[in-house]
């Protein structure tokens, strides 16, 4: 069996998250350029 | 182009494909070609899945795009990160498990034989058609720069990828991705820094920014739903998710990257890695656009941005006409020029009245430059009813040729090249292992020794490239090459993407079910498209959704016998 555990985090799930809230902070810089350009 | 920039650019493009070439020599069975060994670490598997998206249209189209309508095509990647996430949990450990050389075999798997062929069908026609226009992309660079016709810059693009490909298959093809990747990463961020260092001295990159956004080009995000609307924060999402799961899960070009893995934990990280890192990059490429916009604004940007069509036209009769549009739109810049500086002044005294007032001065001069623009383009047509009138991929290459110093020139044309070299060597590659597994392995020549198929997959590499050579010699009717890209994408993955869903999420539906459920949802989608019954982003949903609903009800009405056999 293939070890399958991901560097420096405990699980994948909290990768998974960490690449949730990536998108999710990208979201509100991308919003706040709008808003601040416009 | 000087001799520095040749030098650069020969030297680049000689370096990778020898050093590719040299990586894959000991390619001597099929697992070799097809799945460099299952040896590849993740940052490998990750520069590579990029490199395989991120095709010389990218470099060339998107800060056109930008140009022309600002930032917010940023968002037609919201659902990647999203899509990355679902596909380390459920695609990659399901294809590792079953050791599968593509993503269609598992069907056979799952399903049937009638199903995987039909998915690998629809695999070929659109990655066939889509590799076509990769190959064009960078033919327009080589035929601006030689002044050649495209035709032969086509031919030749083509033919140097088949040459590596053929040699080392998908080692050849990710030794050269990681190397590639590496120099686009350093380009481009050279590429913006010479743009700010471009622009006036009392304009700072803030300031350029601000003026771009005082035009409507800094609109990266727009939260207003609207189905017709190519690009929204919704569509991009929900739209985005279903079309980049679609790609990366069920396109081999990028099935059989994160299959070259050396376990299901490289291919994972490789794949959270492209999640992490590519909004920034398209946002950089199209920022790299929105600062030409701000450059053209203090700097007389040409009337039609293709050399080629423009030399055409000033040779013909309609010279003059052509002349007396040319003169008009210098005089309107001039006179934009002046608004510009007003409003760089309001800027910098942060003065609000005076910014709206040149702002308004701005939009009106925008809607002059456009009318006479559109003059110009309606003389080129009337001129050649063949010419390309289509201008936003030719708009980057022009300012580099014109604007960057030597050496900076041939690396961004390199570039260029670079990245199309890695999109269409993984099209050819991924075209050759399904025609190869799927069709003449399971159905023509099961029991074939492993020299035999890889001798088979060098000849279908061959065929391949010289087919999507030759829709490259048709692409340039096709308008902005990333959204044809994308538009043909949408019209298949939808459907490709609901019979893998169907696969791993609803397993009481049989093959039978799925199989006519994905022609109807096929039949639907080109309907839809057809009719202009919504914007192409929202396909992909449809389809993927058509299929598995429609799975479900034919499983329920379908003869007891047929599906009590499949589900056994």
């Amino acid at each position: 069996m293939e070890e399958d555990k991901p560097p420096i985090m405990k699980s994948w799930n909290n990768v998974y998250l960490l690449v949730i809230a990536v998108l999710v902070m990208l979201m509100i810089f991308f919003y706040f350029i709008t808003k601040y350009f416009e | 182009m000087s001799i520095t920039d040749w030098f650069v650019l020969v030297i680049t493009l000689l370096f990778i494909v020898l050093y590719g070439m040299w990586k894959s020599r000991n390619t001597k069975n099929i697992d070799g070609f097809l799945l460099a060994d299952k040896k590849l670490p993740w940052y490998h598997v990750g520069l590579s899945v990029m490199a395989t998206q991120a095709s010389a249209i990218t470099f060339l189209s998107l800060p056109g795009q930008a140009y022309s309508d600002g930032l917010r095509f940023v968002q037609f990647y919201f659902g990647l990160p999203l899509a990355m996430v679902v596909l380390c949990i459920t695609f990659i450990p399901v294809f590792r498990k079953l050791n599968v050389y593509t993503a269609y075999e598992y069907l056979e798997k799952r399903f049937d034989l009638k199903t995987r062929s039909l998915t690998a069908f629809l695999f070929l026609l659109q990655r066939g058609l889509s590799t076509g226009i990769s190959i064009y992309a960078p033919a327009i660079v080589l035929s601006s720069i030689l002044n050649l016709n495209i035709s032969y810059t086509t031919l030749f693009t083509g033919g140097i990828v088949i040459l590596y490909t053929v040699y080392g298959g998908t080692k050849a093809v990710s030794y050269t991705q990681l190397l590639q990747m590496s120099i686009i990463f350093a380009g481009l961020f050279i590429a913006a820094y010479m743009m700010v260092h471009l622009l006036p001295a009392d304009v700072g990159f803030i300031d350029a920014l601000h003026i771009a956004g005082k035009m409507g080009k800094m609109n990266v995000i727009d939260t207003h739903f609207d189905l017709n609307n190519r690009y929204n924060i919704w569509s991009g999402i929900i739209g985005g998710f279903f079309l980049q799961l679609s790609y990366f899960g069920t396109d081999q070009s990028q099935v059989g990257r994160y299959l070259t893995g050396k376990s299901v934990t490289q291919s994972r990280l490789g794949l959270v890695m492209n999640g992490l890192v590519k909004i920034p990059m398209q946002f950089l490429i199209l920022l790299i656009g929105v600062l030409v916009f701000t450059f053209y604004q203090f700097h007389q940007p040409p009337l039609f941005f293709n050399k080629v069509e423009t030399e055409r036209i000033v040779n013909s009769s309609y010279k003059q006409d052509y002349n007396n549009l040319e003169k008009d739109y210098h005089q309107l810049n001039e006179q934009k020029q002046q608004h510009v500086n007003e409003l760089v002044n309001a800027i910098h005294k942060n003065n609000d009245a005076e910014i709206n007032s040149s702002r308004i001065q701005l939009q009106t001069d925008n809607k002059e430059s456009a009318k006479i623009r559109k003059a110009a383009i309606d003389l080129i047509s009337t001129n050649n009813k063949a010419a390309d009138v289509n201008d936003t991929n030719y708009i980057f290459l022009s300012f580099v040729m014109r604007y960057l110093p030597e050496g900076v020139i041939g690396l961004l044309v390199a570039i260029i090249f670079l990245a199309s070299m890695g999109s269409i060597a993984s099209g050819f590659n991924s075209l050759a292992s399904a025609t190869v597994v799927d069709f003449y392995k399971r159905l023509i020549n099961p029991h074939a020794s492993s020299r035999n198929y890889l001798y088979v997959s060098r000849i279908a590499t061959v065929c391949w490239g010289l087919f999507c050579i030759a829709v490259g010699l048709y692409a340039s009717k096709l308008g902005n090459l990333i959204e044809a890209v994308n538009i043909l994408g949408s019209l298949f993955y939808g459907t490709i993407l609901g019979i893998f869903c169907v696969a791993f999420y609803l397993k009481k539906v049989g093959g039978t079910a799925v199989f006519y459920a994905a022609l109807i949802s096929e039949a639907f989608i080109f309907f839809a498209w057809l009719t202009d019954l919504t914007a192409f982003l929202w396909l992909n949903v449809i389809g993927c959704l058509l299929v598995m609903m429609t799975s479900l009800l034919l499983q329920k009405v379908l003869p007891l016998r047929i599906t009590i056999d499949e589900t056994k």
